[in-house]
């Protein structure tokens, strides 16, 4: 049995959520079904110029092909189709017009999936609203599985993906919420799905007291990961410490991992780091009080589930319905809707040591019960097993 | 904040209750709607710092100075005047002018905007009404064609009936011979 892995962009250096989680996927099912990737030379995911040389390579031992892309997106237009498409009236063929603008178009990888269809037997499709899902799972929908990413962002409302919706043979959501969300705007219950999410590997000793050294910190600091964005909320977020800090006089520190797209404030509190290697992230995670996740649109952290699996609570904003859920579902973290909200859960968090230790431990619990590699490969053993027709 | 937490049994539904009650009982501060701040600039002093006043300068011997040199230059005041105020006139003349013209476009433009937008509307609109008028006609062009058909029916229909009616008079004439 041959598995294929569709999606966007596949390399090291890409790491986009969805792109990375399949890259960890396709790593760790290739000890199970011999896989291939099937991707596009593109690297950028805002225009998809072609980067990587078409054709075959591996990558930490998986084989990859890598189709061309016909022709970058115009980051302009795509802008303004998007608009007319999410404000106004539109027909179905508009929605096909932005598919086509925001690509990746590769007619090359599309026409290998149809030309080379019996030589898989599964073809596992990662994000619903990129080009090569729709068309592919559209030319071949017996043999496909969608790992649909989604989030709650207006563009899942569309006309096109409902029907997509309710095409393949099995779905792998992220979450309970994601499964809910597709379920209630597709009616797609009669098609099989399982919420799989994506395991993480955790180094074996992570190092609080080299961060604190290497970055001369001092005191209680909270952290964030990932990208300083406005559409993951750190506005919101910068705004809500300073309050907390001037109406507790709290000297907690913010600590923010990641590269930052949006003016960060200056203040002496908030200290960004930029971007850094995975063994400084979980050091800090490991020395921080909490982890905070201001993001309104997940559709699964992985930060937060690394969180857990160093037993580390996090604050979450409540409006995103999948961080919420976890944390209910975990009992490994508060989260909170607006600012009153925000400055009582980190005062309760900050003053009790027990609280954040035992959110730790909870959260822990969890990730252990559900993230981990071998349930992972387990779940999606089961599922592909359920589509063999044999017993899981 | 009292809350009263389980820490063998934790439950983060219980707790976020009490969480959201001890918010809703210390409302946000005046200024601390939910609403975002301008965007602040990267190395911009902390936000509670306060604005320091400019330091004092050497006013002292620059007000000396200009006091003098304006008592020197008094007798020609009424020259400077003659020169410099119909020029200052007339360049603040076409700037109030050049004024009122930006100001004039600016609202032109904004008012061309709304026209643009009502123009998209309205195209976006006749779009989706010619594709109902479209549709529309191919219905009922396909009913006509149908009528039609059923019309063309009814009518061998009628002769079918006539003929059996014959034949039944035919039959029963012979029976009854």
């Amino acid at each position: 049995m041959t598995v294929a892995f569709v999606v966007q962009r596949y390399g090291l250096e890409v790491n986009g959520g969805a792109e990375l989680h399949c890259r960890w996927v396709a790593e760790h099912m290739a000890k199970h079904w011999p896989v291939e990737v099937l991707t596009t030379c593109a690297r950028d995911y805002i225009t998809w110029a072609n980067h990587y040389p078409p054709g075959e390579e591996r990558t930490n031992g998986v084989p990859v092909r890598r189709f061309p892309v016909s022709r970058p997106r115009d980051p302009e237009k795509f802008g303004r189709l998007q608009e007319a498409i999410l404000g106004r009236e539109h027909r179905e063929q508009d929605e096909l017009d932005w598919l086509e603008e925001e690509g990746p178009t590769s007619p090359a990888l599309l026409k290998f999936l149809k030309s080379r269809e019996k030589d898989y037997d599964h073809l596992i499709f990662f994000s619903y609203r990129y080009w090569h899902s729709y068309h592919g799972i559209r030319a071949l929908p017996a043999k496909s599985i969608l790992v649909p990413t989604a989030e709650h962002d207006p563009v899942v409302h569309l006309k096109i993906f409902k029907d997509l919706f309710r095409l393949p043979r099995a779905f792998v959501y992220n979450s309970e919420e994601e499964r809910a969300m597709i379920q209630t705007l597709s009616r797609n219950e009669a098609i099989p799905g399982l919420v799989v999410g994506v395991g993480t590997e955790v180094p074996a000793e992570s190092s609080a007291e080299r961060f604190r050294l290497k970055h001369g910190l001092v005191g209680p600091y909270l952290i964030y990961i990932g990208r300083v964005d406005r559409n993951k909320g750190c506005d919101k977020l910068f705004e809500y410490f300073l309050w907390f800090k001037e109406d507790t006089g709290s000297d907690v520190k913010l600590v923010l991992i990641g590269n930052s797209v949006l003016p960060i404030p200056g203040h002496p509190d908030i200290i960004p780091l930029g971007f850094q290697p995975e063994e400084d992230k979980f050091d800090g995670l490991a020395g921080a009080e909490l982890l905070v996740m201001p993001s309104f649109y997940e559709s699964l952290s992985m930060v937060t589930l690394e969180a857990w699996a160093l037993g580390r609570p996090v604050l979450a904003n409540a409006r995103c319905e999948v961080l919420r859920g976890q944390c209910r579902r975990s009992n490994g973290g508060l989260f909170y809707e607006d600012y009153p909200q925000f400055r009582e859960a980190l005062k309760l968090l900050l003053r009790s040591k027990d609280l954040r230790r035992r959110l730790g431990e909870n959260g822990r619990k969890y990730f252990l019960e559900n993230y981990t590699w071998e349930i992972i490969e387990g779940k999606y053993l089961a599922i592909v097993g359920q589509l063999e027709g044999r017993p899981s | 904040m009292d809350v009263d937490i389980d820490y063998d049994n934790l439950d983060v539904g219980a707790v976020m209750d009490q969480v959201k009650k001890a918010a809703a009982s210390r409302p946000p501060a005046p200024g601390r709607e939910e609403r975002s701040r301008p965007p602040v600039s990267p190395g911009a002093p902390p936000a509670s710092g306060g604005t320091a006043s400019p330091p004092p300068g050497p006013l002292g011997f620059k007000a000396k100075l200009k006091a003098k040199a304006l008592k020197a230059m008094a007798p020609f005041f009424p020259v400077i005047r003659l020169f410099a105020l119909p020029l200052h006139e007339e360049i603040q003349a076409a700037v109030r002018s050049l004024d009122r013209t930006n100001r004039e476009l600016d609202v032109r433009t904004a008012a061309a905007g709304l026209r643009f937008r009502d123009l998209d509307r309205a195209m976006e609109y006749i779009k989706l009404l010619h594709t109902l008028n479209h549709n529309l006609v191919l219905e009922v062009t396909k009913l006509r064609v149908e009528l039609e058909g059923l019309k063309s029916r009814a009518r061998v229909l009628e002769k079918d009936f006539e003929y059996a009616g014959r034949r039944q008079k035919t039959l029963e004439g012979r029976v009854l011979r």
